[in-house]
């Protein structure tokens, strides 16, 4: 059965208020023409979760759509902060539960399994978790071990009502390939009650069944596929396209005051109609063309 | 070898983490001065060492280190392996499979504590910064940690302002006692080399770098480290380390300022 439609449709599945997982990782695979549309919808009130902050996390925070982030701490490395999601979280506009990359990982790992929670050594004895055993719904908890006796920090299963996912590889199914370090994505996706394949390619279900190991995506988990080229920009998409460095010290310039963060949005954002607008905006294929990958580097 | 031989405080950083590192140790590499230790040792006396970064990428040659992050996929060029969180934070580093943790830190205290999550502007305010990532993962769960950081009074504090990745927490067998595996070996700065008494667990002066005294040590950091009573001299990097840093895997100086 084909689930492929619209950006506009796909988002539209979301209501205020939902979980979402996203699939980026700093400035790599994020979702970002989805991200862009959900600030175009108006929807507001999101959890977001994943277990490295990235920019697409980042700029809906900025934009007010997000009431609430789960994730791991995160930069955009050498380029900088996420400025938003930063000065939310100073400013007391966001709540937050910050736990490690592999708690995140973890939390995800028991949604998938629908475990009800999962033990782990991590974040003991850490700051991080005195901040968790302060929030008043828990998201953490001790056991002892029925076998040795030991005493075991445990934590809470992530069940995002979506997961999001930007790939290289999709069917009209969902079926998906994620090329290259895969980071939290697959187990976001299993976690998930369902996932929006956002992919730079759509081939047949025959490619698919040519392949079949490759399968890291279910497409039975999958509500909507959406072909979209150049939709992480100005993240990359390994083997695809590189990230735009120029673009992301525009966005990382802007990003540092709410004024810049709006008139960014204004430009890129709310002043285009829609993804294709947006390729437009910032250059066309021409500007787009330098970003392709070498296929054997992949960048 | 020559004595005159130049090299920067960051090629004997460098230099002093890759010696830390031994063949066929399995390595959880942060981003920065720990990337290129690891590299140095793979191509010194560590050739079977296994470099792991957390995101899912194993062992890779890039083709340059000037990357914005691990992010960046020309740090991912030529790995052995490309996975997940799950696979390397989960079925090596949590199984106990991770030799040393290599990390950077913005503030480390007496007892190997790191914070990589808040710190105090000059206003008085806190400023956020990254967080964990998987510094807390390899932190917890390594068989030891090696520590790189700038050797700056604001950086070395008697406590953190907040513990993101544990060290030996207020010293003694506490970090044992809540179950967290090894604990830090080194912290290795621009000015010396710390290790960590076995019993107290305070920080403990190992060595002190070509070129500076105990005095610009001891007046740069905010507490009293473990002083015995011979300190001996940082081993300083030989002509061969420093060329390969030079010319083999930081050509483009992307670290040598930092």
């Amino acid at each position: 059965m084909t689930k492929v439609s619209t950006l506009a449709e796909a988002v539209a599945s979301i209501p205020s208020g939902a979980h979402v997982a996203l699939s980026g990782f700093a400035t790599a695979r994020c979702a970002m023409a989805f991200a862009h549309e959900v600030i175009r919808q108006g929807i507001t009130k999101l959890t977001v979760s994943q277990c490295v902050g990235a920019m697409d996390a980042d700029i809906l925070v900025g934009a007010g759509a997000v009431e609430r982030i789960v994730y791991g701490g995160g930069s955009r490395g050498r380029s900088g902060q996420h400025f938003c999601l930063n000065r939310a979280i100073e400013q007391g506009d966001l709540i937050t539960e910050e736990f490690s990359s592999l708690s995140m990982t973890f939390r995800y790992l028991a949604g998938s399994l629908g475990l009800p929670f999962i033990p782990i050594r991590s974040l003991n004895g850490s700051d991080i978790l005195k901040r968790l055993e302060e929030k008043t719904s828990p998201l953490v908890g001790r056991l002892q071990d029925p076998f040795t006796g030991e005493d075991w920090l445990v934590l809470k299963p992530l069940v995002p009502d979506v997961s999001v996912v930007q790939i290289q590889v999709a069917d009209e199914e969902g079926n998906a390939w994620i090329l290259g370090p895969r980071w939290d994505n697959e187990e976001q996706s299993k976690a998930s009650k369902r996932t929006i394949v956002i992919t730079e390619q759509l081939v047949s279900t025959e490619t698919i069944r040519r392949y079949p190991e490759r399968t890291l995506i279910h497409g039975f988990r999958v509500s909507h596929v959406v072909h979209l080229p150049f939709s992480a920009h100005p993240s990359s998409v390994y083997g695809v396209y590189d990230f735009d460095k120029e673009h992301i010290k525009i966005y990382a310039q802007a990003s540092k005051t709410p004024q810049g963060l709006q008139e960014y949005l204004d430009k890129y954002v709310y002043g285009v109609k829609d993804h294709w607008e947006y390729l437009e905006q910032i250059g066309g294929m021409k500007y787009l063309d330098e970003l392709r990958a070498d296929p054997i580097l992949g960048y | 070898m020559a004595t005159d031989l130049e090299y920067t405080s960051f090629e004997l950083m460098a230099v002093a983490g890759a010696r830390e590192l031994k063949d066929g140790e399995i390595v959880g590499v942060g981003l920065g001065l720990p990337v290129i230790s690891s590299f140095l040792a793979k191509r010194t006396h560590a050739p079977n060492a296994t470099i792991l970064f957390e995101l899912g990428v194993v062992d890779p040659e890039p083709l340059t280190v000037a990357v914005h992050g691990l992010s960046d996929p020309r740090l991912w060029y030529r790995a052995k392996i490309h996975s997940s969180f799950a696979d390397m934070l989960g079925s090596v580093l949590h199984k106990g499979l991770i030799d040393v943790g290599f990390l950077g830190a913005l503030e480390v205290d007496m007892y190997g504590n790191l914070n990589t999550t808040l710190l105090g502007d000059p206003k008085g305010k806190f400023r956020r910064f990254t967080g964990s990532g998987g510094g807390n993962d390899l932190a917890s769960n390594a068989r030891r940690t090696v520590i790189t950081i700038r050797h700056e009074a604001r950086k070395l504090n008697e406590a953190v302002t907040f513990i993101t990745s544990p060290g030996y927490l207020r010293g003694g067998d506490e970090r044992e006692k809540l179950g967290l595996r090894g604990g830090p070996s080194r912290v290795i700065t621009d000015k010396a080399i710390f290790g960590f008494d076995p019993q107290s667990k305070k920080m403990r002066l190992e060595s002190i770098h070509p070129n500076t005294t105990l005095e610009d040590v001891l007046s740069n950091m905010s507490f009293q480290p473990i002083i015995p009573d011979d300190v001996p001299v940082t081993v300083p990097p030989t002509a061969e380390e420093v060329r390969l840093i030079r010319e083999e895997i930081d050509p483009e100086k992307a670290y040598a300022g930092s």
